[in-house]
This record gives C-alpha cells, structure tokens and sequence, in this order.
C-alpha cells in the first residue's frame, strides 16, 4: 500500500503506526504522516513487509544547500584535521613545515535526492605518485570523514562518503596549454609570412577572438 | 604599511612612491587567496613588497561566477601578466584559504611557463584563539 494523492481515509493513517508496534523499529521514527497529497515537492513511498523501509526525497533547493554545507564542511576538514592530512601526505606527519609536494582540493560534492549518499569529487595536484598516494589515503579514511561529518553538521542521518577522483580541471588545463601553443605556432607562423606590423595585430586579434570562444566552451565541475 | 623606510626629505617632493618600471624581479612570491566567492593572486618580491593583484572580479566575472576554477584561472593569468614581461623565472607560491581557485590557479602559474619553486599552504590557523562564527543551519 503506498501513499497516494489522496486525502487520508482512516486506514491509511493506521498503517503506518501498525508497522511502528510489530517490525524491527529501523526507520519507523520516519514514518510520520508526511503529507504528500497536499505537498507535490515531497513524495514518499513506504512498503509495508518484511523490512519495511522508507525513503523520502528531500526537495531539490535543501539538497543543493546540503550539499553546499558539505562541501564547505569538508574542505574546512582537509584544512584542519590533522588525520585526513596525515591520511593525504604523509610527509605532514614528519613536519614537513607545510612545504607541500600535492595539493589536495574537494572540486565537488553531489548528493543523492534521498540525502543519503554522497560523491566528493577530489581533485589533486601533484606528480602522479602524490594523486595516487592522496587518494588511497582519502579511501581508507571514508568511515573517519563520516562520523566528523555527522558530528559537525545536524542531518538525521549521516550520508555514506564516497571520494572520487576528478580529473576535469587536470583535462581542462592541458586543453587550455594546447589552445595556447597553437596560438603562439599559429602566430609566429603568420610572423614569419608577413613581415610588416598591421597585418599581424589584425591577426593577433583575430587569434584571441578564436581563443575565447575556446575557452568559455569548457565547462569545470563546480 | 610599506616595509619601506620612509626619506626624511622625501615629503618635499610630492608622491612617495616606488618608480612603476625598472624593478627587475628573477624571483618572487605568488601568493593566492581562495575563499568560497572570489580569487585573489597577488605577485609580490621575496620580501613582501607587492607588485601586482589580480582577482576573478577584477578579471571580469561577478557574481557567483567569481568562485569557478575557471575565474581562479583567468585572475592567475592576468596577475602573472605584468610580471612575466619584468623577467619572474622562479617563484614560490602561497596558498590561503580553502576554495577551488587553489588548484586552478596552481595549474595557471604551472602553465604560463614560471618555474615553481614551493608551494606552501599558509592557512592562518588560530592556536584556539577567537570563537569562530556561529554554525549554518541547512
């Protein structure tokens, strides 16, 4: 029986409270009488059997804002947590004086509709050793980073962590430094063909128009 | 508050200033502040004296926009611009602040042809000083 777009005759608001008293009592404190027939933003679903879960989906704009919160939240770890630092350089440990060999950036973080799953896209800068030394540090900490998320931010239930490596802006970075080398090939080509001076500003600028048109199609993940 | 000390006969002759060309500077300091909203990239000499700044605002966004990668990128850009034309070959970069325009505006300076010396993070971290802000409610 699921809740549809409809008043609330008497058995519907009986069953939810009748599962309360007999089933395994997981997430029955959710099972409020949620008023999904005069909210259309909230839907919800409850089966009633064996292990009756529920599953609620947030509206989109408290979704965007948790994960927001969570982005800030875990940047601010990375910047002063002195676990998830040892766990992503090791050197740190030896008091390596902040003279750092990989930097490590959260570039995003998606949250599921229900709140209860989260991608943090993470970024790194380094040689390829420190991306992947950060990075199996990051994964084995992810239980850490879930419980110091639960207890800085007030959310009922905490989200499970799952770190992602994103290479978006290491990809956009070399797209931009060959758009660059072609601008200057392409110029000192022109230079060497024509040898005096207006021809080649106009060709300079028609350069530049080409290249920021090149540019802004590259889209980075916030 | 320049480091500089001031001449004892220099208010005769109008502005104090440092002459805007002629400072040939091999090696310098690029430090970068990434907050939330905004970049801002300021090129200074080994000692601190600034040279120039950059931010995503100054470089043309405004708005949420300031706060991309790509922004941190163009504010890199445009501050590093006016350097290189002095002759910068090295410089050591400094990195304030949590934010997207770290990584973005490291891989810039990488791109534009500057030897990187270190990068340091200079987070300012209070030894439990003053009662941060209050906690966002989401």
């Amino acid at each position: 029986m699921s809740l549809s777009r409809s008043p609330p005759s008497p058995l519907t608001l009986v069953a939810p409270f009748a599962t309360t008293a007999g089933g395994n009592g997981r997430r029955h404190q959710l099972l409020l009488p949620n008023r999904s027939w005069t909210n259309p933003n909230l839907a919800a679903s409850t089966r009633v059997g064996g292990g009756a879960s529920v599953r609620c989906m947030a509206n989109q704009r408290r979704v965007k804002m948790v994960a927001k919160q969570i982005q800030r939240e875990l940047s601010d770890m990375l910047l002063t947590d002195k676990v998830l630092q040892y766990a992503v350089l090791p050197e740190a440990s030896l008091g390596a004086d902040r003279y750092l060999s990989s930097l490590t950036t959260i570039s995003g973080v998606e949250v599921s509709g229900d709140l209860q799953v989260v991608k943090v896209y993470v970024s790194v800068f380094g040689d390829e050793r420190g991306r992947e030394v950060a990075i199996a540090g990051l994964k084995s900490k992810a239980k850490y980073v879930r419980s110091e998320l639960g207890r800085r931010m007030k959310l009922r239930l905490t989200p499970e962590v799952r770190f992602i490596e994103d290479e978006s802006l290491e990809r956009g970075s070399r797209v931009l430094a060959i758009l660059d080398r072609l601008k200057e090939e392409k110029l000192s080509s022109e230079g060497k063909d024509v040898k005096q001076l207006e021809p080649l500003n106009s060709s300079e600028q028609d350069g530049d128009g080409d290249m920021d048109d090149e540019d802004e199609g590259i889209i980075y993940i916030k | 508050m320049t480091k500089a000390i001031p001449r004892i006969g220099s208010r005769r002759n109008g502005r104090i200033g440092s002459r805007k060309t002629g400072r040939r500077i091999p090696k310098g300091i690029i430090h970068v502040q990434a907050s939330f909203n905004n970049t801002i990239v300021t090129v200074s000499d080994v000692r601190g004296r600034v040279v120039s700044w950059a931010s995503a605002g100054t470089s043309g966004f405004k708005g949420t926009r300031r706060g991309t990668p790509y922004a941190a990128q163009a504010a890199a850009l445009d501050a590093i611009r006016t350097v290189v034309g002095q002759g910068m070959q090295r410089a050591e970069v400094m990195i304030k602040g949590p934010g997207l325009g770290r990584d973005a505006a490291l891989r810039a300076i990488r791109r534009s042809g500057i030897l990187l010396s270190f990068v340091r993070d200079v987070t300012p971290m209070p030894h439990n000083g003053c009662r941060p802000p209050k906690k966002r409610r989401v």
